[in-house]
């Protein structure tokens, strides 16, 4: 008995081992990573277009794998690229692609773009400007623009309605914004029952709300042109977190303490936040859960309208045989073109990030109707790219850390961005020392 | 007596060496002697052999490999790894991030091994006895193990929500300002061993019960007859029997208490301000975030040391004592 098991397990193994062998003559087989990192029904929709993709390409056989949130995709890939077993193509979190360059993890697809007959310019030309400062460094393009957002104000109309606010107008500045929030705030005593405004701050979306808070305060978050240097120590960011302070300890119309994105969206949905920030990406869920009226709008200014993009690039490892480089890049242009990118940024909430895919007649009809989807395109306009540097994640919690002691009421705006500089800079110092640094 | 139950320990795996070793002539060459043991327990080291390879390779090899990644490091990105000695564990030690992982983990370790384990008592005592209620309570004590660590922790996510979260919504009627559970530093860590503390206490449970079990019954009865009471029972002779059950149950409390952080993965990410950071999620930290191997090979080690430390420790007081679980 267990020597038949034995011979059956041996069977089952020389079984196993041969089916690679064979697979030669099939079709080529690729993976591809992706992330799910808003809410939503993400994994469903991935599962449907890689299904389609595989009926109309006879010669490749892709598989979707799911990795978790953009940071574990990130740790995934590296390990799959250590392990010697790179996944054909990711789609990797947009920030990520100048510390992967700078560690040699990415291929250049500048001379997939040549083989094609088309030029760089032509290529990225399909894409929004706004987003091409994450797929290119140093003039070579790293990633291909997949699904792409940018920060969102959500607004509940029918509370704005009660507190006698047109919902039609929305605020525009940081002041409209301000007395908007005290308005839409209730208190009974000294207990608070519905809040203004609800900003999330946990990692991750911490940073990315900085980063909007300071550019639209006029100010930047990081050397766009250099991975060697963040401006946490400045008067437009320390403006941005000294309001974002004000909203929670001064105005008292924001909740204490650091709020992940999931317990914002929540909030707003159940009626207990009257408006948030949040990114494009959640506009679906929102869409579908709530059972109020609500209202978009661009994130208001207090020097200049900008935001950052967020979202995901479609992007792949170094060290790829040169047959799963030719599938992942027939995959990377099917995914991205106009008619898909149209259906995943109606699936999913994001922005499609080809033009074209606003002219397909589908996306004119669901504009029509979903005309909130809008906004976010509009914003794009205002757009710049999403702050990248060596060793991106440590340097953001860097900020991060500080920013959460603010909400929490530990620290003033001031001590906290320059304790957040000198940690950031600790971080990019070796960076730094071998290239802005290194001198002849 | 004591020494024959250690050649006995010894000897589990290769019974059928123990005659031969013992009835060798002492003066036999040293070589020989061992080859001839070799011959008689090579059939136990033959099937030992595959946990041995297996162990081998995905236990002590990847051990090994932290030993030998802990002494390497690059200096700029760029630059090719290179020997480095203590230099990433004295990194490691000077790293603010790092000394306060310790700091938390101890909080954390102190805070659920202490609660759970009184818990895990208290319910032993009180459910000692079998029949149906107390089996059904035992039940429901114990479901908590059942539930995944991660699943466990996206349940509380919800109900630690600000606000709206089921903790808050009968909390706040009762507080004037609703606490922000896992987003404010000084509350953060202590939801977290709420959770530990839910979690672990009914697995606990169990081996008090077991223990209780072998509490003699005739010492108590003549305790009993003595008019000794509840208490000075409980005081004299079952506290005194439980104590290689205490042993046991609190090194693998602190075991778990460094090793098992998948709520601090799920719920707070090491935040806010890296209240909730524990030792192991700072090693992932430096391996994933800083992609720093070196310095989390370091850390792996100095954890790794500080655990077997411990263990060893632990082990010899329990052998010590006559006996363990």
């Amino acid at each position: 008995m267990l020597l038949s098991r034995r011979l059956l397990l041996g069977l089952a193994m020389a079984g196993a081992l041969a089916v690679p062998a064979l697979a030669g003559e099939g079709p080529t087989e690729i993976d591809l990573f992706f992330p799910v990192p808003v809410d939503g029904k993400l994994a469903r929709d991935m599962g449907t277009l890689i299904k389609e993709f595989n009926e109309t390409h006879p010669a490749i056989k892709a598989t979707a794998v799911y990795t978790g949130s953009y940071d574990d995709t990130l740790i995934k890939t590296r390990a799959s690229i250590k392990a010697g077993k790179p996944p054909a193509t990711v789609i990797m979190s947009a920030n990520f692609l100048l510390d992967m360059q700078i560690e040699n993890e990415l291929t250049n697809l500048d001379s997939l773009i040549a083989a094609d007959g088309t030029t760089k310019d032509q290529f990225l030309g399909q894409f929004f400007p706004a987003l091409q400062g994450n797929a290119v460094i140093n003039r070579s393009v790293y990633g291909v623009p997949f699904h792409n957002s940018t920060p969102l104000l959500y607004i509940n109309a029918d509370k704005a309605k009660e507190a006698g606010l047109d919902p039609n107008k929305p605020p525009q500045t940081w002041a409209e914004l301000t007395d908007w929030a005290k308005k839409l705030t209730k208190r009974e005593g000294d207990k608070v029952t519905q809040w203004g405004i609800a900003i999330p701050c946990a990692y991750d979306y911490c940073g990315w709300m900085m980063e909007t808070l300071t550019m639209s305060n006029g100010g930047r978050y990081y050397n766009e042109e250099f991975g060697g240097e963040v401006y946490y120590d400045t008067p437009s960011m320390l403006g941005a977190l000294s309001w974002w302070n004000d909203l929670v300890y001064k105005h008292k119309v924001h909740a204490p303490g650091a709020t992940p994105g999931p317990a914002v969206s929540t909030s707003f949905i159940s009626g207990n936040a009257a408006m948030m920030m949040l990114s494009t990406g959640s506009l679906t869920y929102v869409r579908d859960n709530a059972k109020f009226a609500y209202k978009v709008a661009f994130i208001p200014r207090n020097v200049r309208n900008a935001v950052p993009i967020g979202g995901a690039s479609l992007i792949m490892p170094a060290g790829l045989e040169a047959d799963k480089q030719k599938a992942a890049w027939t995959l990377i242009k099917w995914m991205t073109s106009p008619e898909k990118s149209g259906w995943w940024s109606r699936a999913t909430g994001y922005f499609a990030p080809n033009m074209a895919a606003y002219k397909t007649p589908e996306m004119v009809d669901f504009l029509n109707k979903n005309p909130d989807a809008k906004t976010a395109v509009e914003q794009l306009d205002v757009a710049k790219p999403w702050f990248a540097t060596y060793k991106t994640v440590p340097v953001r919690k860097n900020l991060e850390d500080e920013v959460m002691l603010v909400l929490n009421g530990k620290k003033q705006p001031k001590e906290a961005l320059a304790a957040a500089q000198k940690a950031a800079d600790e971080t990019l110092k070796p960076y730094n020392a071998e290239t802005s640094l290194k001198l002849p | 007596m004591r020494s024959i139950s250690r050649r006995d320990e010894m000897s589990l795996a290769e019974p059928a060496a123990l005659p031969v070793a013992t009835s060798a002539a002492p003066r036999l060459h040293v070589l020989k002697r061992f080859t001839s043991s070799f011959k008689a327990s090579l059939p136990a080291y033959l099937l030992l052999l595959p946990s041995l390879v297996f162990l081998a390779l995905f236990t002590y090899g990847a051990m090994g490999r932290v030993l030998i990644d802990a002494l390497y490091q690059r200096a700029t990105p760029k630059a090719p790894v290179r020997f480095v000695g203590l230099d990433n564990i004295s990194a490691v030690l000077a790293d603010p991030a790092f000394t306060g992982a310790v700091v938390n983990n101890l909080i954390y370790a102190v805070g659920t091994v202490v609660p759970s384990i009184a818990l895990a008592l208290l319910f032993a005592l009180a459910l000692s006895r079998t029949h149906a209620v107390n089996s059904a309570l035992r039940a429901a004590l114990f479901l908590p193990v059942l539930i995944p660590m991660v699943a466990a922790s996206a349940l509380f996510l919800f109900i630690f929500l600000p606000n709206v979260g089921l903790l808050d919504y009968y909390i706040g009627r009762l507080l004037p300002v609703l606490p922000n559970w896992l987003g404010d530093p000084d509350i953060a860590l202590y939801a977290i061993m709420v959770i530990t503390v839910w979690k672990n206490a009914g697995y606990y449970m169990l081996f008090f019960l077991a223990g209780l079990q072998a509490v003699p019954e005739d010492v108590m009865e003549a305790a009993h007859l003595d008019g000794a009471g509840p208490f000075m029972r409980l005081r004299y002779i079952i506290l005194p029997e439980l104590k290689p059950t205490f042993l046991f149950v609190t090194v693998i409390a602190i075991l778990n208490a460094v090793t098992q952080v998948d709520h601090v993965f799920v719920m707070t990410q090491g935040g806010p301000s890296n209240s909730t950071n524990l030792v192991l999620f700072y090693i992932y930290q430096q391996a994933v975030e800083h992609y720093d191997v070196g310095k989390a090979s370091a850390a792996t080690l100095l954890t790794l040391a500080a655990l077997m430390g411990l263990t060893a420790l632990s082990f010899r007081t329990m052998a010590n004592r006559e006996g363990g679980p």
